[in-house]
């Protein structure tokens, strides 16, 4: 009898389905204008990264009716089904011609092969791919991501600039297992060598371990006045840990340390709390009066030409400058390939220099490195 | 000395049979609640998602055919009262190191996956069964063990393959492997070996507009034969005394250990299996977290098509899966249009994935409640 009702279930939801597909107009398949298109993007919410999300609001705004806005799952570790779902789904309206994937989280290529399996023409712009880059690159159009390699170069090179003698590198083993970051490190190194500053490596607690972020907060906390004692006030303090960050900036404020770049480069990241900035609704996503805001603090509380970073956050630049090649490139206006003219368009979507290199000959793997800001100069 | 044994037990018993046929929709409603409920919200969403009917029908039959394996595979350990095993998640990583093994081999097509589905067969048979020597010494508790058990093997594949492969391990293969040489790179190519199967039978045969796995679905369909078989055999029906009551089963001659043991190995192998059926389909796989998704969604499909930890039969996973994915499906999008807002609908799809997986268990322990007080009453 159980069966009997599990069948009446069942088509209660087929029928359910049919009718609706009965009874709807017949979908606009035939609008494959090639200035009639529209462009997909896919981010995360604003728990997962709120700047990506900001980004496509921002994009949004500008070009209202052009983009067609979803977010991929918070766990999307575990939910890669959902991921993939959610970008074939803006794949099966036809009038969509790009997808930007920001950030491109695992599942990605999948995805994209999916796609192309039907739509072989649609442009891919993936921002932050976190598969392995020799996987990504050929397999989807374009993608982004900050060149850690060339950023062991430019942050000695900032530290000198803003006056350090020393430069002090936080991070700890689980980090720097991770092969990108140790590089980073041995190349921040030889360059410190070459500039003549102190390279000072500290193994600071790993907030994954046992005491969590508290303890690894706590020893920033307590080591940079200790670092200032011993090598003075022109220390230069970088740590490869986001958590790190918010202590790193007020640590360095109070002794009067330099703080040339964060992890992640951005101006929300660490500045707002360390400073105790409000972002208030009219300076939420735009980054210009964000920058504005921490510039007055710094200035009022004495760090002025101490403090940098980019002037704007990579997620947010991902999604909105990957709207604009998108919409270029599906005008016609943009070759892909260009390294030189996509460099362009990011600039302007960054409102600074953009500098990219190429992974591989393979594809279009941009790697790009930031003009930094240096507040209150 | 018998005889007047059984005439009082098969007194009640005719009373508590008329109790419920004067309520049978009642108890068939009871029954079946989880399943309607979640129809209902399917048909709503549909409605609210107003999504292109060819993606949907698409998106489900793409889901069917990758899950059903999986989901069915959770089957006969609840038949042998071990409760859903949330252990095939050790299952799914036997099926992806053999995966591993032959994209590192580079055999790729159909011959690859069946090499794959041979591969996998020592791993999970062994894994398979230690994880029934353990859920042995922890009866009544195989549910919360079995999921322990895989965090416990999350860290042991970890140690393999991130630390051992490079080491103790000789390889070396630089597509597949890190560039310090050591342990394997977080994403795996499956382009060789990627719908393998979907593709393996009357690829060309359409049904209508849809692309159907034929192949994939007739393995599905073998397996639900063997499902259904196997519980008419006699290690099936020992099986189902042994879920029924263990020390009755005992008493009457059944190797209970044995048994279970014997439940979860076969459970263990057809999680590696549907793992590779599920891998061949999506065609990359990460390395270190394919399978970490694989029990939990697996067991809430089983839940939400009408089973529970003590009866769950074909039919519930198939309309578990169809339920739950055509929810996952449309829910985002269903959220995001009812509110306007895109994060919402990401909020909405968590809130209800999560939701209904709270709710069915929560159904299900009120109907076995309300069982066991129609019982008493009786």
């Amino acid at each position: 009898m159980s069966k009997k009702i599990l069948i009446l279930v069942l088509v209660v939801v087929v029928v359910g389905a049919l009718a609706l597909y009965l009874t709807r107009t017949s979908a606009p398949e035939a609008t494959t204008d090639a200035t009639n298109f529209k462009i997909g993007l896919v981010t995360g919410t604003v728990s997962q990264n709120e700047d990506e999300y900001r980004g496509a609001e921002a994009a949004i705004a500008k070009y209202p009716g052009l983009i067609k806005h979803v977010t991929y799952p918070d766990n999307f570790m575990q939910e890669q089904e959902t991921f993939i779902a959610q970008v074939t789904g803006l794949a099966a309206d036809p009038e969509v011609k790009a997808i930007i994937i920001n950030q491109a989280v695992p599942g990605t290529v999948a995805a994209v092969r999916r796609v192309r399996e039907t739509r072989p023409d649609m442009i891919f712009i993936v921002g932050e791919p976190h598969e392995d880059p020799p996987l990504v690159e050929p397999a989807v159009d374009v993608s982004f991501m900050p060149d850690q390699w060339a950023r062991g170069k430019t942050i000695p090179q900032l530290a000198k600039e803003m006056g350090a003698t020393a430069l002090l590198h936080y991070s700890f083993p689980r980090h720097m297992s991770m092969a990108q970051l140790a590089e980073r490190r041995d190349i921040m190194k030889a360059e410190c060598e070459e500039l003549g500053i102190t390279f000072v490596d500290v193994n600071a607690p790993d907030p994954m371990g046992e005491g969590g972020l508290p303890a690894a907060q706590q020893f920033i906390l307590e080591d940079v006045p200790r670092q200032v004692a011993k090598y003075g006030k022109n220390i230069a303090l970088f740590s490869t840990n986001c958590g790190m960050q918010e202590p790193l900036i007020a640590a360095a404020m109070q002794t009067g340390a330099i703080f040339p770049e964060q992890c992640c480069p951005s101006p929300t990241h660490g500045y707002p709390g360390a400073l105790a900035l409000e972002i208030t609704d009219e300076i939420k996503g735009n980054f210009p009066a964000i920058l504005k805001a921490i510039d007055q603090k710094v200035k009022e509380s004495g760090g002025a030409g101490r403090f940098a970073t980019w002037p704007v956050a990579t997620g947010y630049l991902h999604s909105i400058g990957g709207v604009e090649v998108a919409k270029l490139a599906l005008e016609g206006k943009l070759d892909l390939n260009d390294i030189e003219a996509v460099a362009k368009v990011m600039g302007e979507a960054a409102d600074t220099a953009m500098e990219l290199t190429r992974l591989s000959d393979n594809g279009n793997f941009y790697m790009y490195t930031c003009d930094s800001y240096i507040f209150g100069k | 000395m018998t005889a007047p044994k059984i005439t009082p037990q098969t007194l009640p018993d005719k009373t508590t049979e008329k109790t419920p046929q004067g309520s049978h929709l009642d108890r068939i409603l009871g029954e079946m609640s989880v399943p309607i409920f979640f129809a209902l919200l399917c048909f709503i969403g549909i409605i609210a998602a107003d999504l292109s009917p060819r993606f949907l029908v698409n998106e489900i039959i793409t889901r069917l055919a990758r899950n059903s394996f999986l989901v069915l595979s959770l089957i006969i350990p609840v038949i042998a009262g071990l409760g859903l095993n949330f252990g095939i998640v050790i299952g799914a990583m036997s099926g992806q190191a053999a995966l591993i093994i032959i994209t590192h081999l580079g055999i790729g097509g159909l011959p690859g996956f069946l090499l794959a589905a041979l591969i996998s067969v020592p791993f999970s048979v062994t894994l398979g069964w230690l994880t029934g020597q353990v859920l042995n010494r922890a009866k009544g508790r195989e549910m919360v063990t079995g999921y322990i058990l895989g965090f416990f093997a999350n860290g042991l594949y970890q140690l393999v393959f991130l630390v051992l492969v490079g080491t103790l391990i000789p390889m070396n293969n630089p597509k597949l492997m890190l560039s310090s040489g050591i342990g394997l790179r977080n994403t795996i190519d499956l382009i060789a070996v990627n719908r393998a199967l979907d593709n393996a039978l009357f690829n060309s045969v359409k049904l209508g507009a849809f692309k159907v796995p034929w192949a994939t679905f007739l393995v599905i369909g073998l397996l639900c034969l063997f499902t259904s078989y196997f519980t008419k055999t006699k290690l099936g029906q020992q099986m189902r005394a042994v879920g029924q009551d263990m020390h009755i089963a005992e008493v009457s001659g059944i190797n209970v250990n044995r048994t279970r043991l014997i439940a979860i190995i076969i459970s263990t192998v057809l999680g590696a299996w549907g793992q590779l059926i599920y891998l061949q389909n999506i065609g990359t796989f990460n390395t270190y977290n394919s399978h970490e998704q694989v029990g939990m969604f697996s067991i809430a499909a089983l839940l939400i098509g009408g089973a529970s930890i003590s009866k769950a039969t074909i039919w519930n996973a198939l309309l578990g899966v169809l339920l739950f994915h055509t929810l996952f499906v449309v829910s985002p999008l269903a959220g995001q249009r009812i509110l306007g807002i895109p994060q919402v609908g990401e909020y909405f799809r968590s809130f209800l994935a999560y939701g209904i997986i709270a709710v069915s268990l929560a159904l299900h322990a009120w109907q076995s409640r309300k069982k066991v007080e129609s019982k008493d009453k009786g």
